[in-house]
């Protein structure tokens, strides 16, 4: 290969504004097509009504798409935005980047939540908001470079192939002596083939003298820019970041509110999940003991070596030190391994450094694929960052198609001689490589779920029904890493999901299961409510949402709705009033996110998603597909079977009737919640929000209300 | 001695989980205990026993994940 060569194609300069409340008040659109540069105005309308982060992605993309784009239009684009809170050193949790497109799986909006400096770093360097549109006609990288106040568009020869390579090129090229001053967003080769390529954002750690990632993940959205021929978007400005840079409206209040909230997490993170030092990982063995880690495709919900992949392991296995994914977070939960020696790939032999694994990982990558190894897992967490790999859909995704080997629904030679059994580790792994190469069965994985679902059915012979009860994505989006069988409640978290079942919308399977806080199909559906909508109010503002509830006040459990954590509420209300100048209550912060997301709705709507027939589930998700699932957990479901029909010999049934009785029962529970939802959002029976709700939120745009009256909604 | 959210709390032979957040009354609302480094779930409750100086903790999972 050639030596890496950049090649500026064209400069942008410009005046960095004021960063004033939060916000800069202009976005970067760069268009690569043509190529060309814009700085746009953010009129007050936008600001009040989105907010910013996701609220400003989901704004700008509705501008440049429309009904008929698909995600390899020139027209898509990738949005990146922070929000007005983020950047703030001061507050656990606020270094957070919204990246959003029109996603290569479902076809329609996806959104990803993710860490690293990028964010914050655009905004400081004069921008709210970027949006990459177009297609290049050769390898760019796009430079936003805050300090010199230039964008340039450089094209791009001979770079490094992986993420972790790249990033590390770029962060040397660009920092001029101080890599803490660059931020890099990049994929890697996976990305090109597959539809479940991500994005790594970097944050340069000081300490250990090296640049660290986390994903957005979900969704595609780094197939996308591999599509675009974008090999990276790099931020620069001066990190010397302080509670200041974002000029709040009230410092004193801001930095009142801040030292309560980091104090409280220092002082009782050691005491509740120790994320400091073990991150997400104390889920294993939590969720494992409640039967709740998805293990060999989401068949069951424990396994005996789960322990393997527990905690314990990884409090030996992480490199002990600061871990946050922005100054000043005190949750300092990104946690990596270093001196890891790949078995396999490109780096084999090589000690690198490997980001993670956070729990979902360990899930999708492990207990998910029958495989207990913690360092099969790191490794395979590995290769899909430097790759550019969603590791939640390739778990997800390689799963369904060990079970379909299993059962015979695909054979060798579908997979190229690959003996993809649950458990096979080095078929795991190699499906990964393949990913990157583009050969092999790896290719047909990195289609998704979906479309390895009709390939099956046409080319195999293999049952759709089968395929469909047992391939785990709705909307076209693969699962994230929880079992939902005995929560009716997060199979609504899940399939009533805007962008598709990731939990990041609601997570309420132990106020369900384990709590029984929500025993009503009213209650169920006022948690549907109001969770969704406080979690979206976090991407609106450039912040994570792990401070507010992973660790929380000792006197929460005594308040009257322990589930919503309300003190930690009030501290945010008051933080976005002391940030925006926008005198905030907690009841104004959930209108701010009801208006996103009721317009990220109609949006879905507008792609051709967005009704009730887009919200259904696998049964997986909902019950027990199959005999041997059934008979795993077979005193359960009889006993549910004979709570449901009273008076009925139970245990004279096959277990093939028993599971069809449970299923029609649970399905019709599902129908039933779906109803309990949509009336509590107020949406009409098929899932569409009301013109009476439009207008309450204010987003009752002509182009709004047109399309709702094209889908018979007049009231 | 065992220390419970950094308050002692005495100990005895065999003292377990279950029993422990029975004499606390807090078995309802707590699905999740930390002891030194071992996280306990519910369904083992009944099973772990405390080991003599032991540090617990009550973790409150709710809503996180
Ligand atoms: S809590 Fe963890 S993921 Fe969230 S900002 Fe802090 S370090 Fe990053």
């Amino acid at each position: 290969m050639s030596a890496p060569r950049l090649e500026p194609r064209l400069s942008f300069p410009y005046r960095r504004p004021a960063v004033e409340r939060g916000y800069t008040r202009q976005t970067l659109h760069v268009d690569l097509s043509r190529p060309a540069v814009a700085v746009k105005p953010v009129p007050p309308e936008m600001e009040r009504i989105f907010i910013g982060g996701k609220g400003f992605d989901l704004w700008l993309l509705w501008q440049a798409v429309t009904p008929q784009t698909r995600w390899d239009d020139p027209e898509n684009e990738i949005c990146i935005a922070c929000g007005p809170l983020g950047g703030t050193p001061s507050y656990p949790g606020s270094g957070k980047s919204i990246a959003a497109t029109i996603s290569p799986l479902t076809g329609t909006v996806i959104d990803s939540n993710v860490g690293g400096y990028f964010g914050p770093f655009l905004k400081f360097a004069g921008f709210d908001a970027l949006e990459v549109q177009g297609l290049s006609a050769e390898e760019v990288v796009i430079v936003v470079d805050g300090i010199e106040e230039q964008v340039t568009l450089y094209g791009a020869e001979g770079l490094p192939e992986d993420a972790y390579a790249l990033t590390a090129y770029l962060t040397e090229r660009f920092a001029k002596g101080r890599p803490r001053d660059v931020s890099v967003v990049s994929t890697g080769p996976a990305a090109r083939h597959t539809r479940f390529g991500c994005l790594n954002f970097s944050w340069y750690d000081p300490k250990r003298k090296r640049a660290r990632y986390k994903q957005a993940g979900r969704g595609g959205i780094g197939t996308v820019l591999a599509h675009k021929r974008v090999r990276a978007l790099v931020a620069r400005t001066d990190s010397s970041v302080t509670i200041d840079t974002n000029a709040p409206a009230d410092r004193e209040r801001l930095k009142q509110v801040s030292r309560l909230h980091s104090r409280e997490i220092v002082e009782l993170d050691p005491k509740q999940n120790e994320m400091s030092v073990i991150g997400t990982t104390h889920l294993v063995t939590i969720m494992n003991d409640h039967d709740l880690l998805p293990t060999h495709n989401f068949r069951f919900g424990s396994h005996r070596e789960a322990e393997n992949l527990g905690q314990a392991v990884f409090r030996r296995l992480f490199d002990p030190g600061f871990d946050g994914c922005w100054m000043g977070c005190t949750v300092a939960c990104s946690h990596g391994v270093r001196d890891f020696v790949p078995l396999t790939g490109p780096y084999r032999g090589t000690p690198v450094f490997v980001d993670g694994p956070e729990y979902e990982t360990i899930a999708g990558l492990g207990s998910l694929l029958g495989i207990f190894d913690p360092h099969t897992v790191i490794e395979m967490n590995f290769y899909c960052d430097a790759y550019g790999l969603d590791t939640i859909s390739v778990g997800t995704a390689t799963a369904f198609a060990m079970e379909c080997f299993e059962l015979g629904l695909i054979g060798r030679e579908a997979t190229g001689g690959l003996e993809l059994r649950f458990g096979n580790r080095a078929a795991a792994l190699e499906l990964i490589h393949q990913m990157a190469r583009g050969e092999g069965f790896g290719r047909i994985v990195g289609e998704g779920v979906r479309r390895m679902k009709a390939l099956f059915a046409e080319r195999w012979g293999a049952d759709p029904r089968l395929l469909a009860d047992i391939g785990m994505e709705a909307k076209g989006l693969e699962f994230s890493e929880y079992m939902t069988k005995e929560s009716l409640a997060q199979q609504g978290g899940y399939g009533l999901a805007l962008k598709g079942p990731q939990h990041d919308e609601a997570w309420l399977i132990f106020l369900d299961m384990v709590h029984n806080f929500m025993p009503t199909f009213e209650q169920k559906a006022e948690a549907l409510h109001w969770f969704p909508m406080f979690r979206t109010w976090f991407s609106l503002c450039g912040l994570c949402k792990l401070p507010w509830n992973d660790i929380v006040p000792e006197d929460n459990r005594d308040t009257p709705e322990p589930a919503k954590v309300m003190k930690h509420v009030r501290w945010y209300a008051e933080y976005f009033s002391a940030v925006t100048g926008r005198e905030s209550t907690p009841e104004d912060l959930i209108r701010m996110s009801e208006a996103v997301y009721n317009f990220q709705r109609i949006f879905n709507l507008r792609m051709g998603f967005g009704r009730r027939e887009h919200d259904t589930l696998p049964y997986r998700a909902v019950g027990p597909v199959t005999d041997l699932e059934y008979e795993s957990r077979a005193e359960r479901y009889d006993r549910q079977l004979a709570e449901i029909h009273p008076g009925r010999d139970i245990a004279s049934l096959a277990t093939a009737e028993k599971r069809a009785l449970l299923r029609a029962h649970r399905e019709a529970q599902y129908v039933r919640l779906q109803d309990a939802v949509y009336r509590r959002r107020g949406w009409t029976p098929e899932g569409i929000p009301t013109l009476a709700t439009v207008r309450r939120l204010g987003i009752d745009f002509p182009e709004v209300v047109a399309l709702l009256a094209a889908h018979g909604v007049r009231e | 001695m065992i220390r419970v959210g950094g308050k002692e709390h005495p100990w005895r032979e065999g003292l377990t989980v279950a029993e422990l957040l029975a004499e606390l009354g807090r078995a309802e609302d707590t699905p999740v205990v930390r002891v030194n480094d071992t996280f306990v779930s519910r369904p083992r409750f009944g099973a772990t026993r405390i080991p003599d100086g032991a540090e617990v903790f009550l973790i409150p999972m709710i809503a996180g994940g």
